[in-house]
């Protein structure tokens, strides 16, 4: 597995949010998360990222044991993570942002910054092409050179993916991916997920457009109220009575 | 005339390179410090220290710039753990501490009488010269250097970082990079840079004394830095010139205000100071040479 969480409970003060949670991600494969609002699926992200920390379980990240790291150590062994509601670097435009984005980047350090200017600069120069990949990959040539705050919901999510892209993770989350997204932009959306799970790139992802996420994924897990209530094939797990009473309440 | 431009000039460069420091922490990275003086007041009585017991200028200069980035080192820690506002609650309180340790820890500092007699920057650094226009040449000399690492700093993947910060520092963490290695960078540097202020300061006014270092003059950094234009580094330039026009301007105002006795004349100069201020946010709401918030 590339990402395993098992039997992770988390709280805030004496509200269980997540209980006794198990879930994993095989290599290669988009697996979905479902629920209504409330679930505990953010948070379950939050944990898997290490910014919250769970009161019990482990989290493996391909068969390393990654449950007591911080965010920053999660994500450079290799867990990339989109927010919910996106958290672009406002102030900076779209290339800067995947600049940015860049691990390990010589001219961050201020020593050779000012003492290697020249490597430095072909440093600087290489990513400035794979960024330039990088954005007509996700189509956002257009607006290349746009301060990020200005862009639409849509736009924004693709600029995120990117920014996670350019730490080339081995497994990705996506937090409601099309959430805000116009259906246009839906599509395209969902074809670079695709193309990049054909790359070999992992997803985990948190999605309310069901026939979006049902024809992205392959298995499909569902929460409700802090726990697992059903996992499968997103078809089966569709028909499930048990979701089905959880997303419509019973009514129907 | 000729003399008190440059008196005015030494004040707006001392207040510039307080700017630019202050600019690198907030402007660029988001760090609010409220405690600005602190480090002033650290380069100041370093320098008062060093050369009112026969120490040169050239060990002063680097003990207060190195003196008072050493000191900006534990307060910089905090801002693991500190979000914005409570940064800034911090650094004030911080700096107002040190304040009163100076006042207390009178065996070394002398306390509220202050130190008297420090050399100027010719006797400082034994040339014969005249000191005025010493201090003033290497003031300027200071703060080209200045104006030239920062830009340098915040024009590269490092800058990038530290603006990448300003905006979202959990998306930063996301992102795998620790955004405190970066925040205690640029504090340590800003306070620097302020420490360097400081030494001229005590160099050009000869007698420092604890009531000098009030958050008071942290506010009129801000007031400079706001100005010109917050995340620009010529704004900072721009504004702790404006802001010394305005400080001295003010002093004219006393000749259309007849009947003002000399104390209340320091609060009718505050309030001119704050009126032109507010004018200014209102009428350019982006400072004189743009404002990150703006763009």
């Amino acid at each position: 597995m590339i990402l395993s969480l098992s039997h992770v409970a988390f709280a805030f003060g004496d509200f269980r949010v997540l209980d006794d949670v198990s879930l994993d991600v095989p290599p290669k494969e988009i697996v979905g998360l479902i629920g209504p609002n409330g679930a505990g699926k953010s948070t379950l992200f939050a944990v898997t990222s290490g910014f919250e920390k769970p009161l019990a379980g482990t989290i493996m990240l391909d068969g390393r044991d990654i449950t007591h790291d911080g965010p920053v150590a999660r994500a450079r062994a290799g867990l990339g993570r989109t927010f919910q509601v996106p958290r672009e670097f406002r102030h900076l435009t779209v290339r800067e942002n995947l600049l940015a984005a860049a691990p390990n980047q010589t001219g961050e350090n201020l020593l050779p910054l000012f003492l290697s200017p020249r490597r430095v600069r072909e440093e600087e120069r290489a990513l400035r092409e794979k960024v330039a990949d990088l954005i007509a990959f996700l189509n956002l040539t257009a607006v290349k050179d746009t301060p990020s705050g200005s862009l639409s919901g849509g736009q924004k999510k693709l600029l995120e993916l990117g920014r996670v892209l350019m730490g080339d993770p081995k497994v990705i989350l996506l937090d409601e991916p099309f959430a805000g997204v116009n259906p246009v932009l839906i599509d395209s959306l969902v074809d670079r997920i695709r193309e990049l799970n054909a790359q070999g790139y992992s997803f985990l992802v948190i999605e309310h457009n069901l026939r979006a996420l049902s024809d992205l994924c392959s298995t499909m897990h569902v929460m409700d109220r802090g726990a697992m209530i059903a996992s499968g094939a997103p078809s089966a797990v569709l028909d499930d009575p048990k979701v089905q009473e959880a997303y419509m309440g019973g009514v129907l | 005339m000729t003399a008190y431009l440059i008196a005015m000039a030494i004040v707006a460069l001392i207040y510039m390179l307080l700017t630019i420091g202050l600019n690198l922490q907030y402007g660029y990275t988001g760090l609010a410090n409220f405690g600005h003086v602190g480090s002033f007041a650290i380069g100041a009585y370093i320098t008062a220290l060093i050369t009112t017991n026969g120490g040169f200028a050239y060990v002063s200069l680097p003990a207060s710039v190195l003196g008072a980035a050493l000191v900006a080192w534990p307060v910089a820690l905090l801002s693991k753990r500190l979000r914005t506002d409570y940064f800034a609650i911090a650094t004030l309180a911080a700096s107002e501490t040190l304040r009163l340790a100076i006042i207390e820890e009178d065996w070394i500092t002398n306390g509220v009488h202050g130190i008297t007699s420090i050399p100027n920057m010719s006797v400082a650094l034994g040339l014969d010269v005249d000191p005025n226009i010493l201090i003033l040449t290497l003031l300027i000399a200071a703060n080209l250097l200045a104006v030239a690492l920062i830009t340098r700093m915040v024009k590269s993947p490092f800058g990038r970082t530290i603006e990448a910060i300003r905006d979202d520092e959990d998306a930063v963490r996301a992102l795998g990079k620790e955004p405190a290695t970066f925040k205690v960078k640029v504090f340590v540097i800003g306070a620097g840079l302020a420490g360097l202020a400081g030494a001229f300061y005590a160099h050009y006014f000869s007698y420092i004394s604890p009531e000098q270092f009030l958050p008071l003059i942290t506010f009129y950094v801000w007031m400079a830095m706001i100005l010109g234009g917050t995340g620009s580094i010529l704004g900072a330039v721009a504004g702790s010139l404006v802001l010394v026009l305005f400080l001295e301007g003010s002093r004219f105002v006393r000749d259309i205000l007849p009947g003002v006795t000399e104390v209340e004349m320091a609060s009718v100069r505050l309030f001119v100071v704050g009126m032109a201020l507010v004018l200014l946010t209102l009428l350019r709401p982006q400072g004189l040479m743009g404002d990150f918030r703006k763009r």
